[in-house]
C-alpha cells in the first residue's frame, strides 16, 4: 500500500466519491462489488486518519520553525 | 533744558508681565476665540500626568503644513474624552487624526500661548476613518487585487495553519485552545509567527510575518491572523493600504479574525475568510473538518447499502427466477403436449391418406405386373418351342430311324472302332429298343 501512504485526503476522497458513483450505478454488476467494496473501504481508512491521525513528521518540522535554535 | 542721556530710554516702556497680561486680556476675552469648533489632524499625540498634549496641525493638499498650533486636553476633562471618542471610534486619541476640537485660545502670561481643548466630536473622525478606509478599498479595486485572495481555492480541510498572533495573547490561547480541543478528534498543524498586533508596529511585523510564511508555503493551507482578548480595539493600524495588498496578493488563503462584530478593517475586504475573533477562526476550521468526516461516513453508509441492496436486488432475481422455473416447465410441457396431440390426432389421417396412396401405387403395380407376366410367359413359351424345335431336329432319335445304331459300352458310346475291345459286350440302341452284342474282332482298318 505504498501507493496509498502517498495518496493527499483530497485524491482519496476524489476516489472514493467516483467509486461510490460507480456502485450506485444500476448498470453495477455484482462480480465487480467485492473489489469496489475492498477498495472504498481502503479509501475511508485513508481518509480518517488524514483528518484525525497525527502526522508525527510534519508537527516535528513546525516546531523547529516557531522554535528555531 | 536737560538733555536726554544717551542711554536713558526715549520712551516710557511697561513691565513684559504687563505686556503679557495685556495679549491675554485680548486673546482670552475674544468671545471669537472661546468655545470654537475647529477642524485639524493631530500630531505628536502625549498623555503626561492625565495631561494630553499635541499638535493641531493643517496640510495643504500636497501634505505641506499651513497652520500648527500647541494645544492641550487638561486631565480633568481628557479621561472623558478619550473613552467618549475610544467608544465611537474604536481607537483613543492618536497621532495622525483628522478631529473636531471645540478649542478655546488661552494665553497665561507666564506659561504662554496654548490652545485647551473643551471638547471632542468622534463622528468626525469615524468620518474621516471610513473615507480612509474606502479610499483604500477603492484603490485595490482598481488594481484589481481586492478579491484575488477571496479567489484562491481551498483545500478541503485546512489543516495545517499558519497563525500571524501577538504570542501571548488572550485570543492566540482561546484559538489553539479551540482547535486542540476540537469534539471531532481533528488533528490540526499550527506555527505562530508572532507579530505586534497593536500600535505602530502592527504593520511591519505582520508584513515581516507574512513573508517568513511565505517561505514556507508548502507546509501550509492557509494562514491565519487573529488578534482579540483584550478590551480595546484599536484597530486602525490595520487599515493600511500595503498590509492589504500584501494580504489580497498573498498565495494563501486567509483567515482575518481581528475584531469584533462591529469592528470592520480593511482587511476584512480583501482576506478569503473573515470571522469575527479568533474563536471563530477556530470554529470555522474545526466545521471544514467536520463537514468532511460527516461526507466520509455518508459515504461508508452508501457503500454499505449499496452493497446490502446489490446483493439483495440480485437473491430476489435468483428467487424470482427459482420461482419461474416450475412454471415455465409446466408452460413448456402443455406447449409440447399440445403439439404432440395436435400430431397424435393427424397422424391416422396422415397415416390413411399414405396407405392409400400406396394402395393406388400397389394396385397399379400389381396391373402392370400381371400384364408383364403374360407376355413374359408368352415370350418363354415361344422361346421354349423354339428350343423344343431345335432339341427335335438334333435329337438322335430322328439318325436312329434312319438306320443307325448307337453303340454303348456301360454308359459310355463308341464313337471309334478303336475303343472296343474283343470280349466288349455292347448295347446298340436303335430308334425302338436296345439289342446286345458282343465284340468278336475289331477291325483295324
Amino acid at each position: 500500500m505504498e501507493e496509498n501512504n502517498e495518496m493527499t485526503y483530497t485524491q482519496a476522497v476524489t476516489e472514493l466519491e467516483q467509486l461510490v458513483a460507480k456502485m450506485q450505478d444500476p448498470q453495477c454488476s455484482i462480480d465487480n462489488l467485492t473489489a469496489y467494496t475492498k477498495r472504498s473501504k481502503e479509501l475511508l481508512d485513508i481518509c480518517r486518519k488524514k483528518l484525525t491521525q497525527a502526522d508525527e513528521q510534519l508537527k516535528q518540522i513546525l516546531a523547529d520553525l516557531q522554535n528555531p535554535g | 533744558m536737560q538733555q536726554p542721556s544717551l542711554f536713558s530710554p526715549q520712551q516710557q516702556g511697561i513691565k513684559l508681565s504687563e505686556f503679557n497680561d495685556r495679549i491675554a486680556t485680548v486673546i482670552n476675552g475674544s468671545r471669537a476665540l472661546q468655545r470654537q469648533w475647529v477642524v485639524a489632524e493631530t500630531s505628536d499625540v502625549r498623555v503626561v500626568r492625565g495631561h494630553c498634549y499635541m499638535e493641531l496641525v493643517e496640510k495643504d493638499d500636497r501634505g505641506n503644513m499651513v497652520a500648527k498650533v500647541s494645544a492641550v486636553a487638561w486631565s480633568s476633562v481628557f479621561a472623558a474624552l478619550n473613552n467618549k471618542f475610544s467608544q465611537v471610534t474604536g481607537s483613543p486619541i492618536k497621532t495622525g487624526m483628522k478631529v473636531l476640537v471645540q478649542a478655546t485660545a488661552n494665553y497665561h502670561p507666564q506659561y504662554g500661548f496654548k490652545v485647551v481643548i473643551n471638547d471632542i466630536d468622534p463622528k468626525y473622525t469615524v468620518g474621516d476613518m471610513e473615507r480612509q478606509r474606502q479610499e483604500i478599498i477603492d484603490r485595490l479595486t482598481r488594481e484589481g487585487v481586492i478579491d484575488m485572495n477571496k479567489q484562491l481555492p481551498w483545500t478541503l480541510v485546512p489543516q495545517r495553519i499558519a497563525i500571524i498572533s501577538a504570542a501571548g495573547a488572550a485570543g492566540y490561547g482561546d484559538f489553539m485552545n479551540q482547535l486542540q480541543n476540537n469534539p471531532y478528534g481533528l488533528q490540526f498543524y499550527t506555527c505562530l509567527f508572532p507579530a505586534s498586533m497593536q500600535g505602530n508596529q502592527t504593520v511591519p511585523t505582520v508584513l515581516a510575518a507574512l513573508d517568513r510564511i511565505n517561505q514556507h508555503i508548502d507546509l501550509f493551507d492557509c494562514v491565519v491572523i487573529i488578534r482579540g482578548g483584550g478590551a480595546t480595539s484599536e484597530l486602525n493600524s490595520f487599515d493600511n493600504y500595503d498590509l492589504a495588498f500584501t494580504i489580497a496578493n498573498f498565495p494563501l488563503p486567509v483567515i482575518v479574525g481581528i475584531g469584533h462584530e462591529r469592528d470592520v478593517t480593511v482587511l476584512d475586504y480583501v482576506a478569503a475568510m473573515r470571522v469575527k475573533t479568533p474563536t471563530a477562526a477556530a470554529e470555522w476550521l474545526i466545521q471544514q473538518g467536520s463537514n468532511e468526516l460527516t461526507r466520509i461516513n455518508d459515504m461508508q453508509e452508501a457503500v454499505v447499502s449499496t452493497v446490502r441492496d446489490t446483493v439483495g436486488r440480485a437473491s430476489e432475481h435468483l428467487a424470482y427466477f427459482t420461482s419461474m422455473i416450475p412454471a415455465t416447465a409446466h408452460r413448456i410441457i402443455d406447449t409440447n403436449r399440445v403439439k404432440l396431440d395436435s400430431y397424435a390426432k393427424n397422424i391416422p389421417l396422415v397415416a390413411g391418406n399414405l396407405i392409400l396412396s400406396q394402395r393406388n401405387r400397389l394396385e397399379r403395380a400389381v396391373e402392370r405386373l400381371g400384364d408383364a407376366v403374360a407376355s413374359a410367359l408368352q415370350r418363354e413359351q415361344q422361346r421354349l418351342q423354339a428350343l423344343d424345335d431345335k432339341v427335335t431336329l438334333l435329337s438322335p432319335l430322328n439318325t436312329l430311324r434312319r438306320g443307325y445304331a448307337l453303340v454303348r459300352v456301360g454308359d459310355k458310346c463308341v464313337t471309334a472302332a478303336s475303343q472296343l475291345q474283343q470280349g466288349d459286350r455292347v448295347t446298340m440302341q436303335f430308334a425302338d429298343s436296345a439289342a446286345t452284342a458282343t465284340i468278336d474282332q475289331p477291325i483295324n482298318q
